[in-house]
């Protein structure tokens, strides 16, 4: 089980250099991380997945984008919008992570929704960062709407990514300190590591339904 | 209160701590509120009380917290949504827990200590623009670009200065 940080900002979306990111990260107890408009790649024995984060993009455009990087082998996510968006791009070939549902529309995703998620192993993003550095009212919107995902993925099973979001290696967090922050909003140990692996869930190709001997 | 008998007393823990960026000017007392503003806001005032967080020491980047055993779970949990000091961006980076101070003063001694090879304030060059090496550990380089204008640090590696 690979531990990843499904999202940070390398130089020069923020102030520290992906190598920089990779090395902390390595002393943080990660095995992987995703870095935003950077190549994939390997250093100081992390890996390096290359992240393309695709936001306010109709939902014609966003299946045209991931068209074109199809080559690359790039973790695809795509910032949530209205459950019709969220709905329309989940259903996508090629779109790997749903990101912001907490800053999205309080129905920006139902039942329906979690089952189309988990159909089409598609993984819901738990962003760190309100947690972390939110404060006030802030904190408690993310707090409460992740745990509601949480109901919804204990029913549908369907694959979660946590990312610290970090513009800088002081935004990164330790595996530990994640841990303690996701226990202390109800978050099962097993989902947590579920978690951590979940864009190695995501990208891994589908197992056959179909064993032919 | 008078002192209490050792058998009386409660038992506590020190949680030795870094801060990141080195170098970055915290007071001891500004950390404290820091700590305490981000229990309460976490945890809540009850929670607080409990865990009774104090900043006992600090020596140079290292800062050790006290609070009661126990509650190291929940301190530490606080600990990591600190993201500054009186508008200075830090990360405190959790090293270790012990019973008493003298073994996280042993700890912080056997640290190794700055490489020497990069004197402070040396120039360089990344992505085409001149920085000042601020601090140098190991693989790890931190530039400020030069000028006085923009004082941002970077947060860099020696491959990405020698790849230049």
């Amino acid at each position: 089980m690979k531990i990843t940080d499904a999202c940070v900002y390398p130089y020069p979306l923020g102030d520290s250099s992906v190598r920089r990111m990779a090395l902390e990260a390595k002393e943080l107890g990660f095995d992987s991380i995703v870095a935003a408009d950077t190549p994939s790649s390997e250093f100081s024995g992390i890996d390096v997945f290359s992240g393309i984060i695709i936001q306010q993009t109709a939902a014609r455009d966003i299946a045209s984008r991931i068209k074109r990087e199809r080559n690359h082998r790039a973790v695809v996510s795509v910032q949530a919008g209205n459950i019709g968006f969220n709905r329309a791009v989940i259903g996508l070939k090629g779109v790997h992570i749903i990101r912001g549902i907490q800053s999205a529309d309080k129905t920006a995703f139902d039942h329906v929704t979690a089952k189309m998620a988990a159909d089409n192993q598609v993984a819901i993003d738990l962003d760190m960062s309100p947690l972390i550095s939110g404060r006030g009212i802030t904190r408690q919107r993310a707090i409460q709407r992740y745990r509601d995902i949480l109901v919804l993925e204990r029913r549908f099973e369907f694959p979660l990514t946590i990312s610290s979001h970090a513009h800088s290696i002081l935004e990164m967090r330790a595996v530990r300190d994640i841990v303690g922050i996701c226990s202390s909003i109800d978050m099962e140990i097993t989902d947590i590591k579920m978690a951590f692996s979940g864009v190695d869930t995501v990208t891994s190709p589908p197992a056959n339904a179909v064993k032919v001997i | 209160m008078s002192i209490r008998p050792p058998t009386l007393r409660e038992k506590r823990r020190y949680i030795l701590i870094r801060i990141e960026p080195a170098g970055a000017p915290v007071d001891q007392k500004d950390l404290y509120y820091v700590i305490s503003d981000a229990i309460t806001s976490l945890w809540g005032d009850l929670m607080a009380a409990v865990i009774m967080a104090a900043v006992v020491a600090s020596q140079d980047e290292y800062v050790v917290v006290r609070c009661r055993r126990g509650t190291e779970r929940e301190l530490l949990t606080a600990l990591s949504t600190i993201t500054s000091c009186r508008d200075t961006r830090i990360a405190l980076r959790i090293v270790a827990a012990s019973g008493t101070i003298e073994t996280l003063r042993d700890r912080i001694r056997r640290v190794k200590a700055p490489d020497p090879e990069y004197p402070p304030y040396p120039e360089c060059s990344f992505d085409k623009k001149p920085y000042l090496i601020y601090q140098c550990n190991g693989q790890k380089i931190d530039v400020i670009e030069k000028g006085f204008k923009n004082t941002n640090r970077l947060f860099l590696t020696r491959e990405d200065l020698e790849e230049l």
